[in-house]
């Protein structure tokens, strides 16, 4: 599905990504994790073509995806979420989800009917004529992801998804994630902080150190590294 | 009160509306493009002498040749974004140069509405019968009741693209966050041309309507409905195109009514006192935040 080789990205004398791999399979979850300016966010963003990798492949299908604009990344399967929600503030919520329809050729009634489909499982249909300011950080998130989900991507990039949502919608995402593989066809790269969330969901995690792949594995096999251990937890 | 104040009100209702189409088609490109079109004033004079040529050379009646303006000037300008602005994104201050760049296409439009139509003033005389319609105390020009009709269905009809239809919700989109729209896929650069010309369309448009309602025009007052344009988007909110609306409104019922208890002069001190007041009291417009709404 999603396979990201030798991908290296440089700011300047800072060199953020110095040549990571990994292989998504298809309905596959894939956690990363990693410390502050361990280079996840810019992963994420050479992946979706916010950033031009200096080197590297980034495939999609078999289909080389590295370079291209962001637009057309988004077109050929490629779903993101930011740290901080970058949801159309004073468009409804239902309205946020016709945007991201555009480009599909669905009829408008087909456009409500996912967008419905989409703000009901985020627990939000009942919002849907009020504006995306009107939420909290933590439905934004949801709004975010419903957004995203209702162009039906093949993969889906989410960054820090459960940083500053309280308990109960994160928990909400968390079971809306879990999902989406096996009822929706999507594989999904998860970054997070939260490394409870990142064990439960993920089918293999890949951690990160100072732009480099430090370990990679299943989630017991990560959690039992010594390298991890002592980067991440620093003991 | 008094029908002289009351007259002062309906024509600046009249105006305003007019005055609402000049901002809005100035903050639809601001808003979607972040460029400050410095020429939109003479778009509205050239949209009035391509009236007054078709008038001339075609017989077509001004009301008639709206919807060919609207479509000559939309392409014509779609096609002139991918020639102006594209470029500047190579600027070392893209804002800067489009500044120096869209003062530049003013300069450059004035100076060829000169060469092509002389520096004569011009007028759209059409033959309307009764010539002046009478309510009360006021008395109404016909042929401005019929601008303010026209221009009020093309508030409307801007109304419904912007707020119903999914190209209008994607340009409002782009005005919120124009990073967002290109991660669900869409192409910022096509959508930028497509509000390009339609800021450019409305001023072909607003500027038949202007050489409706006005006794002339010329090459020389292309930068009057500028200044005009930006008053009322800073009246309304910066990069909100149907809060220009609100912000016309105010602007020239004030100017209007001025105009009937001091000399002229005065009267546009007075719309220029009210933006500046505004921007000092509530520097992001009337309405503030909820005019991108």
């Amino acid at each position: 599905m999603l396979k990201v080789e030798g991908l290296k990205k440089r700011f300047g004398g800072v060199v953020a990504l110095k040549g990571v791999d990994f292989h998504l399979p298809r309905k596959s979850i894939l956690g990363v994790i990693g410390m502050n300016g361990s280079g996840k966010t810019t992963m994420l963003n050479c992946i979706n073509g916010i950033y031009l990798p200096d080197s590297g492949s980034i495939r999609l299908d078999g289909q080389e995806i590295g370079g291209l604009p962001v637009h057309v990344v988004a077109r050929r399967g490629i779903g993101r979420t930011f740290q901080v929600p970058r949801v159309f503030s004073h468009l409804s919520l239902l309205d946020n989800l016709d945007v991201a329809q555009g480009q599909m050729g669905r009829s408008a009634s087909e456009r409500y009917e996912a967008a419905s489909y989409w703000l009901r499982k985020v627990e939000l249909f009942p919002l849907r004529h009020n504006f995306a300011e009107e939420l909290s950080g933590g439905q934004q998130k949801l709004l975010e992801l419903a957004r995203i989900m209702v162009a039906k991507p093949k993969v889906i990039l989410l960054d820090e998804p459960f940083a500053g949502v309280n308990p109960g919608l994160a928990q909400l995402l968390i079971a809306i994630i879990a999902e989406l593989p096996r009822e929706h066809d999507c594989s999904v790269v998860l970054v997070s902080h939260d490394l409870t969330s990142i064990y439960q969901l993920s089918h293999h995690v890949i951690v990160l150190n100072e732009g480099a792949l430090l370990c990679e594995g299943d989630a017991d096999t990560v959690r039992n590294d010594p390298a991890v251990i002592e980067a991440y937890l620093g003991t | 009160m008094s029908g002289l104040l009351l007259q002062g009100i309906v024509n600046g209702l009249i105006m305003g509306v007019i005055y609402g189409l000049i901002g809005a088609g100035l903050n639809i490109v601001f808003g979607v493009l972040r460029v400050v079109n410095f020429a939109h004033g003479e778009f509205v004079i050239l949209g009035a002498y391509f009236a007054w040529f078709l008038l001339q050379a075609l017989g077509i009646q001004p009301f008639l040749a709206m919807p060919l303006t609207f479509a000559v000037f939309f392409g014509a300008s779609y096609l002139l974004y991918f020639a102006l602005i594209p470029p500047l994104n190579k600027a070392d201050d893209p804002e800067i140069s489009s500044l120096l760049l869209m003062f530049g296409v003013s300069i450059s439009l004035g100076a060829l509405m000169l060469l092509v139509f002389d520096a004569d003033a011009r007028s759209l005389a059409i033959d309307i019968e009764p010539v002046f319609l009478t309510f009360g105390d006021v008395v109404v020009p016909t042929v401005r009741l019929l601008a303010l009709a026209v221009a009020l269905v093309i508030v409307a009809l801007l109304a419904f693209f912007l707020y119903r239809t999914h190209t209008g919700k994607a340009l409002r989109a782009i005005i919120m966050n124009r990073d967002a729209v290109r991660i669900v896929g869409i192409k910022v650069e096509q959508l930028s041309a497509v509000a390009f010309g339609l800021g450019i369309g409305l001023a072909g448009v607003t500027g038949i309507l202007t050489a409706l309602v006005f006794p002339s025009f010329s090459p020389f007052v292309g930068a009057d409905y500028t200044l005009i344009g930006f008053v009322v988007i800073v009246l309304g909110g910066l990069g909100h195109p149907i809060g220009a609306m609100l912000g016309a409104m105010l602007f020239a019922v004030t100017e209007q009514v001025a105009s009937i208890y001091f000399n002229p002069s005065i009267a546009t001190i007075c719309g220029f006192v009210l933006m500046v007041a505004t921007i000092f009291i509530r520097p992001t417009g009337l309405l503030g935040r909820q005019a991108l709404r």
